[in-house]
Formats: C-alpha cells, sequence, structure tokens
C-alpha cells in the first residue's frame, strides 16, 4: 500500500514536471522574443532588457529551464507582467471561487444522477427509467456553455431570481451562494445525465450477479440488497469516473467563469491569454494540473479503500 | 397425479404439485416445467437430478420466488406447512428465505459479495435476530468452525476473494446453515469445485443434515454425487418429471428408459473401455412448439408409435412414480425394464481407437521444463527482499506423445495442466527445459518463426462457446484457421463442408451464429476448427466440460474415429477422471505444477502409485449408492498456494502416509516400468499385493 502510494505521488511528480516542460518550451517555441511576446510589441526598451534580465532570457535554454523549475518548486510562479504581484498570491485569491464551483457542480449532478440511475435500475421500463434515459442524453449532449447561456437569460435576465454576474460580495455566504447557483447548475448539467447513465448500466449489470440473487435468497430486505449491497459494488466505475470528470469539469467552468464573470482561475487564465500574461497563464495550468492530479489520485485511493480486491492487489 | 395429493402426510416438508412454468423468451413461450410433482420428506436429502434444459434448477428457485422476471407460474402449488409458497407476497416470502428456507449456491466465486467481509455477510443475515452484533459475530464464527474452517476467529474478517475455492463454499454452506433453516436448497453445489473438495463438501453437506435435522433438495447434473449423497431422487427431462424414487430404486432398478439411458452413459459406470461410449442420440425437443405424447420418445429406444401422441400413464411404485408407457397399460412390456447387463443405449459396436503400437519417436517431447508467473514487481521484490519474486506454475516436467497416442494432463486447479498446455503450444514463455515437436526444438521460438508449425499443432478451447466470436457464422468460424494459414486457391465453402462432415455437424449449421448453438454442437464446431489445418497434435483443455452425459459420449466417440482416421495425437487437459479412463491411452497426473506419475491409463486406474493419483481416483463419487464412501475416506486440506510450495514433496501437507522422509526434499521420478514413474519414496505399488503383475504384460 505504502510502496503504491509512493509509485502513484512519483508518478504524479513525473506529469508535473512534464506539464511545466511543456508550458516553459510554449513560450519558448513561438517565434520571436519571448520577451516581447510577453509585454507586448509596444513596450520599451528598458521593460525589455528589465524583463530579459529578471526571466533570464539571455541565458542558454537548460538553464532557464531550470531556473524555471526552481522557483516554481519553491512556490514562486513568476510575477503578474502588468501589476509585478506573484501569480501565487493571485491564484490564491481566485482558487477558491473556481473549487467552489467545479465542487459544487459535480456535488449536485452526484446527489441527483446517482439516485436517478439507481431508481433506473431496480425499476427498469418505469417512468423514471424512461425519463432519465430521455432527459440524461440531452443533458449530456448540450454543451455547457451553452446551458450557462441560457440559464443567465433565463433565471437572471427574464425571471430575475438569480444574480447575473460575479461571484457575491466577500464575506456574505448567503450573496456568494446565490452567485453560485447558476454556474454550478450548467457545469453540473450534463454530469447529471452522465452519471445517471453510469449508474444505470452499472446497476442493471450488477443486480444481475449472482450475489444479488444471494443476498435476495438470504431474505434481505430489498433496501440493503438495492443500497448495501449492489450499490456498494455498481458504484465503484462511478467513482473513477467521476475523478476523471473533474478534468472536463476545470474546462466547463473556464467557460462558466467568463460568461458568470466569476473571479475565477478559469476566467484568470482566460483574461491572461488575451493580454498575454504568461506568467499567470502557466500558473493557472499548472495549478488545474495539480488539482486534477490530486482528485484522480483520490478517487483512486476511494476505490481501494472500498474494494477489497483492489486493496490487496496493491 | 391427483392421489398424490393425498401423500402429503406428516412426513412431508414441502409438497410440489402439478406445478407448470413458462419463460416468455424472443423465441415464444418456452414451457419450461409441465406438471412437476413430488413430495420433500423431512430430514432427507432429495436430490433432483437431470441434463441441462431438464428444468431442474428453475424448480429449486420457484420455491422460493427466486425465477427470472420473465418467468410466470401458469398452475400447481408449492406446499410448505399449511401455506402454498407461490400464493404468498414478497414479505411473507422474503420472511421465509434464510429463515427457514435457505440456499447453498452453484459457485462461491461469484455467488459470494466480493467488497464485504465475511463477518458482515452473515451478520446480515442474521438481521431480523434481536441479537447484540458481537453475538451475531460469535454465531458466525462458531457456525464458520462446524463447516470446517480453520482459525475462524480472525478468518470471519476476511473478504471471499482471500478464501480458496473450496474454503469459499464451505463459508457458503455457513452463511446457508446459520439461521438452522428447516430446509436447505443446494444448486449443483460442488460443481465448481475440485473432485477431492466435492467429496469433503458431501461428506459435509450430509453432517450437517444430521446435526441439524435439515432437509436438503440437491439439484445436481451429477450422479456420483446424487448417489453418495442422497436418499430419493426426482429424475427430470425437458421440464417434466420422469421418475422420482429411492435412491437405490432410481440408480439399480430404473424403470424409465431416460433414466436407464442416462444411468448407462455415465462414463463412471462402464467399466468396459475397450468400446465406443454409449450415447442417447437426438436432442432435447423444443419447448416452444406444442407438445403431445412422452416427451422423451424422440429419442427414446423403445419408443412405439403411440408415445408420439399419447401421454404416459403416471405409474406407482413403493417409493414413487415413473412415468411410461412400457410400464402399465396396453402397451405395456413385461420383459420392461430389463436387468442392469443388458444394454437399453445406442453404442456403436465399433471398437474405441485401437491402441497405437507405440514404436517410433515421439512426436512431441518435453524435457524439464518449467514455467514461472511473477509474484511482483522487480522494485517490490527488492524492498521487500525477496529473493525469487516468481513462483513455478510448472516445474520440471517431462513428458512424451508419440504419433496417434492419447495422453491425458489430469490434475486438480492450480496443478498447473492448462499452463503447460499453453507453453507448448508457446502461448506461454518457459523458463527453461525444452520442447520439441516432431525432432525440432519449439520452446521460446520467436511467433514469425513458429506460426507454420501452429497448422501441426491445435488447440480445443475449454469454453466452446466463448472462445467462438459471437458475429461470426460457423462457416467463417471453421475456415478461419484456413484464413489465417493461407488459404490460396481453396474452395472455403467446400472446405467448410468437409469439415463441418467430417465432425458430424450438418451442413444447414454453416450459416448459423454461436448463440444458436447447443453446447455439443459448439463443441463439434472448436473440433473443426482445431482439424481445419490437419494437426498432427490436438490440445483439448477440459473437452468436455460443461457437456451432459449424453452429449459428452458424441464428442469423446467423434475425437477417437478422428484420431482412428487421421493419425491424431492428443493432449488432453482434464480434471475428469471417468472420462480419461475412456479415452487416454496414458495419463500424467500434475500436483502444483510436478508431474507426481504417469504411466499406462489402465495401469494407473488399476494401481495407482502416488498417493495423490489414488486420492483423485477415489475421490470421483460412484454413481451407486452401494458404493458410497465414508465421509472419512476424503482427503484432507486442499492444494496449497504455488506460493506456498512445500520443500520436500509437494503432497506431503495433505498425504495420508507422508513421513519425515517426504519433507526435507523433492522426491525423484523414479521407474517401475520403462513407461512408468512416480515421484514418491514410499509408492502404494510397493506395498500391494502381485494385482499389477498380472494385470500387465
Amino acid at each position: 500500500m505504502i510502496i503504491y502510494l509512493m509509485k502513484r505521488l512519483g508518478l504524479a511528480a513525473i506529469v508535473v514536471m512534464a506539464v511545466l516542460l511543456l508550458l516553459f518550451s510554449m513560450l519558448h517555441m513561438i517565434p520571436g522574443n519571448p520577451a516581447i511576446l510577453a509585454l507586448g510589441t509596444r513596450a520599451t526598451p528598458e521593460a525589455i532588457a528589465e524583463y530579459t534580465a529578471r526571466m533570464h532570457l539571455d541565458e542558454p535554454v537548460l538553464t532557464q529551464f531550470v531556473y524555471f523549475l526552481g522557483s516554481a518548486l519553491q512556490g514562486d510562479l513568476g510575477q503578474d507582467v502588468f501589476s509585478n504581484r506573484a501569480v501565487v498570491d493571485i491564484i490564491g485569491e481566485r482558487i477558491g471561487f473556481s473549487l467552489a464551483l467545479i465542487c459544487t457542480g459535480m456535488g449536485w449532478a452526484v446527489l441527483l444522477g446517482v439516485p436517478l440511475g439507481c431508481l433506473a435500475a431496480v425499476r427498469p421500463g418505469s417512468w423514471v427509467d424512461r425519463v432519465t434515459g430521455v432527459f440524461s442524453v440531452g443533458m449530456i449532449a448540450v454543451p455547457s456553455f451553452l446551458v450557462s447561456i441560457w440559464a443567465l437569460l433565463l433565471f437572471s435576465l427574464e425571471l430575475r431570481w438569480l444574480p447575473a454576474i460575479g461571484a457575491g460580495e466577500p464575506g456574505d455566504f448567503a450573496d456568494q451562494l446565490s452567485h453560485l447557483v447558476l454556474p454550478a447548475f450548467a457545469i453540473g448539467l450534463g454530469w447529471v445525465g452522465y452519471l445517471a447513465r453510469m449508474v444505470r448500466a452499472s446497476m442493471l449489470e450488477v443486480m444481475g450477479e449472482p450475489y444479488i440473487r444471494s443476498a435476495r435468497a438470504f431474505g434481505l430486505t430489498p433496501r440493503r440488497v438495492v443500497l448495501g449491497y449492489a450499490l456498494r459494488v455498481a458504484i465503484l466505475p462511478t467513482i473513477t469516473l467521476i475523478g476523471m470528470g473533474f478534468g472536463g469539469l476545470i474546462s466547463s467552468a473556464v467557460f462558466a467563469e467568463i460568461i458568470f464573470a466569476r473571479p475565477g482561475v478559469g476566467k484568470m487564465i482566460f483574461d491572461a491569454v488575451s493580454d498575454r500574461n504568461f506568467p499567470i497563464v502557466q500558473g493557472g495550468v499548472l495549478v488545474a494540473t495539480g488539482f486534477y492530479i490530486l482528485v484522480v489520485l483520490m478517487s483512486d485511493l476511494l476505490i481501494a479503500w472500498l474494494d477489497p480486491r483492489v486493496r490487496s492487489s496493491l | 397425479m391427483k392421489d398424490m395429493d393425498t401423500h402429503m402426510t406428516d412426513e412431508t416438508l414441502l409438497n410440489i404439485d402439478a406445478l407448470s412454468l413458462e419463460f416468455r423468451t424472443n423465441r415464444g413461450q418456452v414451457k419450461a416445467l409441465r406438471d412437476i410433482s413430488f413430495p420433500v420428506k423431512k430430514g432427507r436429502i432429495l436430490g433432483i437430478v437431470g441434463e441441462s434444459g431438464s428444468g431442474k434448477s428453475t424448480v429449486l428457485w420457484s420455491i422460493l420466488g427466486l425465477l427470472a422476471g420473465n418467468a410466470k407460474v401458469t398452475a400447481g402449488r408449492v406446499d410448505y406447512g399449511d401455506r402454498d409458497l407461490l400464493t404468498l407476497d414478497a414479505e411473507a416470502l422474503r420472511a421465509l428465505r434464510g429463515e427457514e428456507v435457505s440456499v447453498v449456491f452453484q459457485d462461491p466465486m461469484t455467488s459470494q459479495i466480493p467488497v464485504l467481509p465475511y463477518a458482515r455477510q452473515m451478520s446480515d443475515i442474521l438481521y431480523r435476530r434481536a441479537m447484540s452484533e458481537a453475538d451475531k459475530r460469535a454465531a458466525a464464527v462458531d457456525m464458520l468452525r462446524r463447516v470446517g474452517i480453520p482459525d475462524p476467529e480472525s478468518r470471519v474478517d476476511a473478504y471471499p476473494h482471500q478464501f480458496s475455492g473450496g474454503m469459499r463454499q464451505r463459508a457458503g454452506i455457513a452463511m446457508s446453515m446459520l439461521t438452522g433453516p428447516n430446509l436447505l436448497l443446494a444448486d449443483e453445489p460442488t460443481t465448481a469445485l475440485d473432485v477431492t473438495m466435492e467429496a469433503q463438501m458431501i461428506g459435509l453437506m450430509r453432517g450437517l443434515r444430521d446435526d441439524f435435522d435439515t432437509t436438503i433438495v440437491v439439484v445436481s447434473h451429477n450422479l456420483g454425487l446424487i448417489a453418495e449423497m442422497c436418499d430419493d431422487v426426482v429424475v427430470m427431462y425437458a421440464g417434466e418429471v420422469v421418475e422420482t424414487g429411492e435412491v437405490h430404486d432410481i440408480f439399480h432398478n430404473a424403470r424409465h428408459p431416460y433414466t436407464r439411458a442416462l444411468l448407462e452413459c455415465d462414463p463412471a459406470r462402464i467399466a468396459d473401455v475397450s468400446r465406443k461410449l454409449p450415447v442417447i442420440p437426438g436432442d432435447i425437443p423444443d419447448l416452444t412448439k406444442p407438445l403431445a405424447g412422452c416427451i422423451f420418445a424422440s429419442r427414446c429406444q423403445k419408443a412405439m408409435p403411440a408415445c408420439a401422441t399419447k401421454a404416459p400413464p403416471l405409474v406407482e411404485r413403493g417409493t414413487g412414480v415413473a412415468r411410461c408407457h412400457l410400464l402399465e397399460g396396453p402397451l405395456a412390456d413385461a420383459s420392461w425394464p430389463p436387468p442392469a447387463s443388458v444394454s437399453t443405449v445406442a453404442r456403436d459396436d465399433g471398437a474405441a481407437a485401437p491402441l497405437p503400437a507405440n514404436a517410433g519417436e515421439p512426436l512431441l517431447e518435453v524435457r524439464d521444463l518449467n514455467v514461472q508467473f511473477r509474484t511482483m514487481g522487480a522494485l517490490k521484490a527488492r524492498i521487500r527482499g525477496v529473493a525469487r519474486p516468481f513462483v513455478d506454475a510448472v516445474l520440471d516436467v517431462s513428458l512424451d506423445i508419440r504419433p496417434g497416442e492419447t495422453l491425458a494432463l489430469v490434475g486438480e486447479s492450480g496443478s498447473g495442466k492448462t499452463t503447460l498446455g499453453r507453453t507448448i503450444l508457446n502461448l506461454q514463455a518457459a523458463a527453461g527445459g525444452s520442447v520439441r515437436f516432431d525432432g525440432t526444438e519449439i520452446g521460446n521460438m520467436a511467433e514469425r518463426r513458429f506460426k507454420p508449425l501452429r497448422r501441426d499443432m491445435a488447440m480445443m478451447f475449454q469454453d466452446p462457446t466463448g472462445s467462438l466470436s459471437p458475429r461470426k457464422s460457423v462457416r467463417a468460424l471453421i475456415t478461419e484457421p484456413l484464413l489465417i494459414h493461407g488459404a490460396e486457391g481453396r474452395d472455403l465453402d467446400a472446405e467448410a463442408e468437409r469439415l463441418a462432415d467430417m465432425v458430424r455437424l450438418p451442413r444447414g449449421f454453416l450459416s448459423r451464429y454461436p448463440h444458436e448453438l447447443s453446447g455439443g454442437q459448439a463443441r463439434r464446431v472448436g473440433v473443426a476448427r482445431a482439424l481445419a489445418l490437419n494437426p498432427r497434435l490436438i490440445v483439448a483443455d477440459e473437452p468436455t466440460a460443461g457437456l451432459d452425459v449424453s452429449v459428452q459420449g458424441e464428442i469423446l466417440n467423434l475425437m477417437a474415429d478422428l484420431q482412428a482416421e487421421h493419425g491424431l495425437s492428443y493432449l488432453i487437459i482434464t480434471h475428469n477422471l471417468p472420462v480419461v479412463r475412456h479415452i487416454a491411452d496414458r495419463i500424467a497426473i500434475m500436483y502444483l505444477g510436478r508431474i507426481v506419475e504417469d504411466g499406462p491409463a489402465a495401469e494407473v486406474f488399476a494401481n495407482p502409485a502416488h498417493p495423490y493419483t489414488r486420492a483423485l481416483v477415489e475421490g470421483v463419487p460412484q454413481p451407486d449408492p452401494d458404493r458410497r464412501r465414508p465421509p472419512s475416506a476424503a482427503i484432507e486440506g486442499e492444494v496449497p498456494s504455488l506460493l506456498r510450495r512445500p520443500k520436500g514433496c509437494d503432497f506431503a501437507t495433505r498425504c495420508p502416509l507422508a513421513r519425515d522422509a517426504c519433507r526435507p526434499a523433492k522426491p525423484e521420478h523414479r521407474h517401475i516400468t520403462p513407461d512408468r514413474r512416480h515421484a514418491c519414496l514410499f509408492p502404494l505399488t510397493d506395498t500391494q499385493d502381485n494385482k499389477n503383475k498380472t494385470e500387465t504384460p
């Protein structure tokens, strides 16, 4: 188990390293002077010279990468080109908004999608099953940015139930929550359908397993058979799916943050890309990658905890 | 059946009366059970025996109301006490399940939930009892101890995958006995287990019946198990009860032609191995069609014209009933049933494949072959300080197969027999030793160079249907080997027809798909695929696994015929000893990857040298209730994990005759005759009489 964990963490370190290399080479593979790319064509020669020295742009590429790696590992992802503030600080301010959005989005999708899939599987052909079947396809098919725009138009502009932009007043929890509802709804909707279908298929398979018949033959209550036995096994592949799904949610969150003008990491990356503010882009992508790696690792550990067969093979 | 109702006496625990049941399928309504009636007597063990499609398991599931969703009971009653179980509501039925009526399942691998420990699974079964969790756990531990799980206090926290197959089935039996049920239903309880485990389970269940006064209904296709375990027997065929009676009456005085045929087809009951195996020709009737007359008429050797139209009478006798025109009424035949010495089934008079003149060079020569499997990664092994991070799946195996010869490789699961077969076919890398085919060294040969040799060495796979691509027609399947090995200029349609004729598969089947084939037909397709390239050696992995007794004979006869016609050599990998006795010229017994004994089949069977061979030979339950073994005859323990291979003789941990000398080192192979070897320091042949010398020249 400890060896497994070490292996996984080692792999994660390699992935992070590869991402850093990719981000670093991105700057250098774009033709032209990175300093001009970073500062824009209207930058003064003094600014360019200062930037070149600060970023070690006059040294060999490999040395530059070592500098970059060294500072990144120390938590220094460089400075904002315009404000000169540390990238880490800027991300620190914004990451909470993104995490809240992503987790709320996945959270409500799990809370609705898993029970729906369960119900549909327990009573195949019932109205729950049919409605879920039809709507889940629709939910998956509609891109989250379209849902965002529709939700914005309908609930904010037309009905005026919920605020349209921003993340709410700092310190006002209710206000922040009301700002979270629409974007979280938008990015989670597809996952409701996705999870419902996944859980349904998985449950149907498990419900046909001999050990479910055993549980029924021993007279266990239907509730225990479905929730205590079938779902316990059927949820395992779903956990992997959810873990990997966070990757997709990160990109959905970018759209939602742009549309709802939510000051999260996604919006930050988007703005930085349009401003050619590369240190911010690098930092943002790195944080997103790290988050994704962490979530996948956690989902794998969760499965190992829930499935003794996996646990003993570690 | 009317007078059957009055048989419901005090000693009847459960009475099934005129039960009929249909399955709704896309082929139409399958009349799976028709007018099933029999009583289950209190405190006895009733066996329901029949081949696949007989509906025996369906009867079992209908008792507990656990039928598939497309099943519908159309008539009948299942009386338990004063209640009809078929009319009970879901709640009342659930109150009965697990408490008064419990089940032992066929495959303990799949019938126990993998993610919960036994402690939890067993306390869940006791959820209705007002007991503390600690008491439930204690009850679980007690029951695990009773069924022979060593160290139950700690093993109760184990998960199913941490148990071996035999232990898992013991735990399954413990779960079903936990509530002390009145009635225990067992669905093929030993089918998934090895021979030595089977004998242990039979003893265990009989013991539990005696201790807990539980009535047992056991469903099985295994006549040996039925004979050894049961008091009463119900014989089913194609959804009908054809005969019932006490076990002695069924096995020694069968009155229905089907019962008689079933018994006569069992290889374990046939002493004469020089002739072909008997078969019941034909197939089970299509149960979606309207049925008239006797259900067995189309396959019955004694059928008369009236049998096909007129329903046979139900004829009583002391301990049961039989449904046949021969027994009563205008068509009665006083000479039926004939004495046991008279054969009533189709048996080709031709001799089985003649033994080849054992001259000439071996076709296949295996010398000191070793196969190893890694148990952990190199890093992990380094960290844990494991010097040999692998196990020996095959250990120093040497064997020869001569042209035209059949060698059977016999062993329980984990013996390495399948691995050895795969290594010979170069599907698995060898760690050492040599494999020579027709004088050429082929061990670990690169696939590119080995491919031409694949024409000469074909494989018959264990799972006939699973090894056929479901999207290909039979025609495409049996010509596939030709395409793989270049079929330039060959007329594939003609080849397909030739192969179909060869395996006696009607040509009309060429356009069918695997799911439309019966087990025996799929097996024939497997034989045809193996034969397509005119091989010289066929490796057959469990060639009759999953086949009914009546079909098994057909496949074995076919294999024998093909051998005689084409001079084929067979390497047959199996655990089925009665079958081996009929088809093998020589046998090699494997245990933990090592051959412990080999030699001419007849000699080895008659006079085993290695105690393990004797355990296997005697481990098969005899299909004769007069030859029941005492419960103590079963060999103890289980095949140990390869990870815990004993230092000395591999079998010493279970051997009833093991002495101290067996434990320090592996016994060398020693020859009794030039043709016969064993690896035992104290072979049984040394201590026995001279029987061996008179039987073998």
